[in-house]
């Protein structure tokens, strides 16, 4: 029983993570059409901002706050000049999202000098519950995931900006006719999915040894998971990261390691292929 | 005389003037140079090594461009295809002790075409239409699980991969690095060449071409899309898997990194930079890139973000020049061509 409670808050803090990657990939992708095949690098940015941070002395809290604006930035910037440019063509835009995410890739492998990193965590120890020793950094995760999805759900559906976001969700078009500007909110949207990568990186660095590999890692599970959601949903996405998370987790216990980690791709894939709308396939954030 | 006159006489009816077509200069020129290069580079054998390598990349990057160029499935697989032949031909020469070209090319072949016929099945073919997007990603998401998968599995030498890979032999004869590997790999990318340019010419290739213009329409047309993207993205397969299988013998070792989506980055910007949609282009961006990274490679500031530096031009590329370095010279009419039997004009 006690063995169950840890492995579940494991998969939980990992779930966490993804659910933040996720929703700004599945954000993205249902507002704009576009999948952004640069979200693995946001997320490797955000765990760089907190390397750096780290190794010149102000501190991994400094950075895990950091991170997230930094990546918003950067993402806005990326729009700015680049990203909408893509939006008529989708698949043109896969071409190019991937080259920046390269480009992002191979910079900070350059700068990492090819080495693996550890970063400790910002907040070490553990709390006892009832006999049972819980990670303080990892609840901290999960925390942090449930109240970014909290604030989430709140400004899209309490707020002003919300409903322009539906509005522009659910028809472009006269949602311009009502001037609206989808621009703006395209570059909001786009630098606010980059900030949630940002964020996911930051918090989940402490907990692997930072390459610069792990983005496409990422990047594939949360494209999976978003497929599995179906997108242009809001729920969607968080359901199928929590699939996607817990298998992650999970089959490595079931089968040999090696053999875990493409198997959950294939489970995945094959889920998707056999049912493309997703998990929710109503239309509506 | 005026821009404005000009267009007026362009626009001026009168005998059709067939414009002066440029890429047949180029084939030829190209193979041309191809042919000469290890009588010039006769006294120094690492130049004729690296042009063997540059020829069996290319190898690579047409079989990335049947399946962007042609076909518009955007796959960042060819390297799984690619990577598995390697491991085939590797694991052939290790276990069998067997390396007879006239066998285990082929073998490479079948591999290649194999794998890439049961991703297409799984992708493309099935009740309900797969997205691009879907396609790519799964494409991706395949060359992923291939790499993780190998470099965990001790059989196949792990992450360490196989090295001193059995030598490719006919008959009797070792080939080693040198002119001869140097002519069996031209002779094989005439061969390929000639037949993907036999394809993308024929009545096939006219469907491909309609496909990239308007899946849709053609759909309503009554052809099956899906099937004759199934049916490229195979014989694109058996293409890379030949690659493969000349890039492990020539260069004795292979490993994950081989299957992995890297390499497969590197065909894209191989083909895009060159010129996706002809078939010279991917081999003339091939030879292009792979010569400056030789050049720059001794440059350490440049060496190290050499990476970067494709990246920046994959994105330019994308962004302000489609068509790749032969859009600057070939008109659109001619990238795109005509189609079946030639016929005599009236």
């Amino acid at each position: 029983m006690e063995f169950a409670i840890k492995f579940a808050f494991d998969i939980m803090a990992f779930t966490s993570v993804m659910v933040l990657i996720v929703l700004g990939l599945g954000v993205i992708a249902s507002m704009m059409g576009i999948f952004n095949f640069a979200h693995g690098e946001l997320v490797l940015l955000g765990a760089y901002t907190v390397y750096v941070c780290d190794s010149v002395g102000i501190g991994g809290w400094t950075g895990v706050i950091l991170a997230p604006l930094v990546v918003g930035a950067v993402g806005l910037v990326l729009e700015k000049t680049i990203i909408r440019r893509f939006y008529a063509t989708p698949i043109i835009a896969m071409l190019g999202t991937y080259a920046i995410g390269l480009i992002i890739r191979e910079i900070i492998r350059g700068l990492l000098g090819g080495h693996y990193k550890a970063i400790p965590e910002p907040l070490s120890g553990a709390f006892v519950v009832g006999g049972l020793e819980f990670s303080m950094w990892r609840s901290f995760i999960i925390a942090t995931t449930l109240a970014v999805i909290l604030g989430c759900w709140l400004l899209l559906t309490r707020t002003s900006i919300g409903l322009r976001v539906r509005g522009a969700l659910e028809n472009p078009m006269l949602a311009r006719s009502c001037g609206i500007s989808t621009g703006r909110l395209y570059a909001l949207t786009f630098a606010f999915g980059a900030a949630l990568a940002g964020l996911a990186g930051a918090l989940i660095v402490p907990l692997y040894a930072l390459s610069a590999d792990i983005g496409i890692r990422f990047l594939v599970q949360a494209f999976l998971s978003v497929m599995l959601g179906g997108v242009g949903t809001f729920e969607g996405p968080v359901l199928g990261a929590a699939a996607v998370g817990g298998m992650a987790a999970g089959l490595p216990w079931v089968v040999s390691p090696v053999l875990a980690d493409p198997l959950v791709f294939v489970i995945a894939l094959a889920i998707v292929r056999l049912r493309p709308q997703g998990f929710i396939s109503v239309g509506r954030l | 005389m005026s821009v404005a006159t000009g267009a007026a006489a362009r626009r001026a009816p009168g005998p059709r003037v067939r414009p002066r077509s440029i890429l047949p200069g180029i084939e030829w020129s190209t193979l041309a140079v191809l042919v000469a290069t290890p009588f010039v580079l006769a006294t120094r054998p690492e130049l004729v090594t690296l042009m063997t390598n540059i020829l069996i990349l290319s190898l690579l990057a047409v079989s990335f461009d049947l399946c962007w160029g042609f076909s518009g499935i955007m796959s960042y697989g060819q390297a799984l295809f690619f990577g598995a032949a390697g491991y085939a031909i590797a694991l052939v020469g290790r276990d069998l002790d067997f390396s007879q070209m006239w066998a285990t090319l082929p073998l490479a072949m079948l591999v290649g075409a194999g794998l890439s016929a049961a991703l297409a099945t799984f992708l493309l073919l099935g009740r309900k239409t797969p997205t691009s997007i879907f396609v790519a990603f799964g494409t991706l998401t395949g060359a992923y699980a291939a790499e993780r998968l190998v470099a965990g599995w001790q059989y196949v030498g792990a992450g360490n991969g196989l090295s001193s890979i059995k030598l490719m032999a006919f008959g009797a004869y070792e080939f080693v690095e040198g002119v001869a590997f140097y002519s069996v790999a031209l002779g094989l990318l005439i061969v390929v060449y000639l037949a993907s340019r036999v394809i993308v010419r024929s009545q096939l290739g006219l469907v491909l071409a309609g496909m990239r213009q308007n899946e849709e329409r053609l759909a309503f047309f009554g052809y099956r899309v899906q099937v004759f993207k199934a049916l490229v993205f195979t014989f694109s397969g058996a293409i890379a898997g030949l690659s493969g299988a000349l890039y492990s013998y020539h260069q004795g070792f292979t490993g994950p990194t081989n299957l992995g989506p890297g390499l497969s980055t590197t065909a894209v910007i191989y083909c895009l930079f060159g010129g996706s949609g002809t078939l010279i282009g991917p081999v003339l961006g091939t030879i292009v890139v792979e010569l400056l990274s030789y050049v720059l490679a001794d440059t350490d500031a440049i060496k190290q973000y050499w990476t970067v530096i494709l990246g920046v031009v994959l994105l330019v590329v994308v962004m302000f020049q489609p068509t790749g370095l032969l859009g600057l010279v070939v008109s659109s009419r001619e990238r795109i061509g005509s189609f079946g039997l030639r016929r005599r004009p009236r």
